[in-house]
């Protein structure tokens, strides 16, 4: 199994969620997280004097998949989550060493 | 050229031809500027029926009108008094938006505490040192229980009746009408100075500043002019115009709250972070920007009680006038704050623009009485751009004023009462502070061919920043010696809610340590936003 990880804006949560939904993903975990890239984060005004906004907030999502789907997962976020202009994020795969579902104990694929 | 700017020139541009065109037409006659044509008894709605005839019938409908107006003036000053309290409500909103979220619960308490301290503490002494030799007005109907005054003729300086609201026969419904109305203009004054103090003054020090406001600083400055003192008395005594004039408080009420927290800010030294080392200031925005917008609002619907109220009845017409005035200049003073950020930073500026609306309001607080329209929309919307450099100026010389307070309430108030020394138009206040009672004239400025009234009104502004600044900074200076005026910089930089009071305002968030949130959207470059953002690009 693997562990699909992608940083989005947080605006295209609902395309993603979407785009998850239609390729038969079960479940998703998302967290609000801040962060920079290349761009660190922008300077801004405010009642005259300049401050810089270093951490720029994003939604994080994590997607467990079969090790087949991984490649699959990954385009459909990032062809929901593109806008095509600066910090549209990031999308990344880990292994996955041991899965169980808590409540009935399955592990593995079963407890996908 | 780019579009923000051509937007900037030609607001500009368009507002000043409104202007110029407003002040061509303004010279037909006025219709009725003060209201004698509405006051004939024909004109009033019958309450006596059956009336005898005779001179019976003459006296009986005479004490009808005579009741009748004194009531319409009661409830007048009461109502608006009440809008002027609500005006607390709409400062707590404003003062807390500014600051950070980690400071919310203080803020908050600051805001209540000042009220019932200072209440207690006016009601004790304030009301008397500042009333206690002229209430209540003839608008209030009765007798005059209020008589004793300290200062010999057109030299008053203190007033000595209606301690407790006890002393000298202030028993009295007309003293209680004006003490309610006093008071909450005394509370304005109060609340200012939080803005400039916020986020460092320990809740000791901040309440030992509401007594010595309630008590001493803004009574006895208020006395000099509200309550038959000398400063009135300019015209009379010195000949310069009609004394000091100050309709409703531009200095009275809002430069003394405005030089009052100046000193404390001066006294205190600026929040953790504030000043780079070498005198550069950073921004801390304020954790609830639209609490800012409905405090700004709140504080606008209350201001229809500020200055319409300080006439203390409803039965002088102008009224009217003054209402109109307050919206216009509140408007100018948003719209120029607005455009001058614009101009000045890339983007408008919403807390600045809401800072440009409460300008506009100080500003025109003073002269809302005498002077037209169109000087209305002038003294905003010099007060909406005076307010943007100020703040900015402040900034340069490493003054901490999280909310703007010095520059809303001090410099803008004033240029207030500067303002009724160049544009009050003679059509209102004849016999003001008892000068030409005779005279077709009532309060003129310079551009009405009064000088004398501008150098009263420069008395006002110098007399007025002395006083305040000078006393709230006299008091502090000592006091830090025997008290801790300003909280430790561990509970600054973990937030005074906790260590002052134990408890959070927001005990179910995680508190960021990053300033502000945007939505991602704010690096998108290609909204049409002005310069600012194509650096992005580049960085």
């Amino acid at each position: 199994m693997k562990l699909v990880v992608a940083v989005v804006k947080p605006h295209k949560l609902d395309d993603v969620k979407t785009a998850l939904e239609n390729v038969g993903i079960q479940g998703v975990t998302i967290t609000e997280v801040q962060g920079f890239g290349r761009q660190r984060g922008h300077t801004e005004v405010y009642r005259g004097a300049e401050y810089k906004i270093d951490f720029v907030p994003k939604v994080k999502l994590e997607v467990l998949v079969e090790d087949a789907d991984a490649l699959k997962v990954s385009e459909e976020i990032q062809a929901s989550a593109r806008t095509g202009k600066i910090g549209d994020g990031k999308v990344w795969v880990l292994p996955v060493e041991h899965l169980a579902r808590i409540r009935t104990g399955e592990q593995g694929s079963d407890a996908l | 050229m780019s579009s923000g700017k051509k937007f900037v020139s030609m607001s500009l541009l368009t507002f000043i031809v409104i202007i110029v065109l407003g002040a061509m037409w303004g010279h037909h006659s006025p219709a009725d500027t003060t209201g004698p044509a509405f006051n004939s008894l024909g004109n009033y709605p019958k309450v006596t029926t059956n009336v005898p005839v005779g001179q019976a019938g003459i006296n009986a409908l005479g004490s009808d009108t005579g009741h009748l107006g004194v009531s319409v003036n009661f409830t007048w000053t009461l109502m608006t008094g009440f809008l002027v309290l609500f005006m607390q409500v709409g400062f707590a909103f404003l003062v807390t938006g500014l600051t950070r979220a980690k400071n919310a619960g203080h803020m908050m308490m600051m805001n209540i505490a000042a009220f019932a301290v200072a209440l207690l503490a006016y009601y004790a002494v304030g009301f008397a040192f500042m009333f206690g030799g002229i209430a209540p007005i003839a608008n209030l109907g009765g007798v005059t229980p209020l008589t004793g005054i300290f200062g010999h003729g057109s030299a008053g300086v203190i007033g000595l009746h209606g301690f407790l609201l006890q002393s000298g026969g202030s028993y009295d419904v007309g003293v209680m009408v004006l003490f309610l109305f006093e008071v909450v203009f005394m509370e304005t004054a109060g609340y200012i100075i939080i803005g400039a103090v916020a986020e460092r003054i320990s809740f000791a020090g901040f309440l030992l500043a509401e007594v010595a406001m309630a008590a001493v600083i803004y009574p006895i400055y208020g006395m000099w002019m509200w309550g038959g003192g000398w400063m009135a008395h300019l015209g009379t005594s010195l000949h310069l115009g009609h004394g000091a004039v100050d309709f409703a408080g531009s200095g009275v009420v809002h430069a003394t709250g405005g030089w009052a927290a100046l000193a404390l800010a001066m006294v205190l030294g600026p929040r953790i972070g504030k000043f780079n080392k070498d005198g550069s200031a950073n921004a801390i925005p304020g954790h609830n920007i639209p609490y800012v917008v409905i405090g700004t609002l709140i504080l606008v619907f209350g201001w229809m009680g500020f200055n319409p109220g300080s006439t203390l009845g409803a039965t002088d017409l102008r009224i009217g006038l003054v209402a109109v005035n307050t919206l216009l200049a509140a408007c100018a003073g948003f719209v120029m704050a607005m455009i001058m950020t614009n101009a000045k930073y890339g983007k408008p500026d919403i807390s600045m623009s809401c800072n440009g609306m409460l300008a506009g309001l100080v500003a025109i607080t003073a002269p809302c009485a005498f002077v037209a329209p169109w000087a209305a929309v002038v003294i905003g919307g010099i007060a909406g751009v005076l307010v943007v450099y100020s703040v900015a100026f402040f900034d340069r010389i490493g003054i901490d004023d999280p909310c703007g307070a010095i520059s809303v309430h001090g410099v803008n108030g004033a240029w207030g009462v500067l303002s009724v020394g160049f544009f009050a138009d003679g059509t209102y206040g004849i016999g003001w502070n008892g000068v030409g009672a005779n005279s077709v004239h009532g309060v003129r400025g310079l551009f009405y061919g009064d000088v004398g009234q501008l150098g009263a009104q420069m008395v006002h502004v110098v007399v007025g920043f002395l006083w305040a600044w000078g006393v709230t900074w006299l008091i502090f200076t000592i006091a830090k010696n025997f008290m801790q005026i300003r909280v430790s910089a561990e509970v600054e930089l973990e937030g005074l809610d906790m260590a002052e009071f134990g408890v959070l305002a927001y005990p179910e968030f995680v508190m960021h340590a990053t300033p502000v949130h945007v939505d991602s959207n704010g690096s998108a470059d290609t909204n049409g936003a002005p310069d600012r953002t194509v650096d992005l690009e580049q960085s």
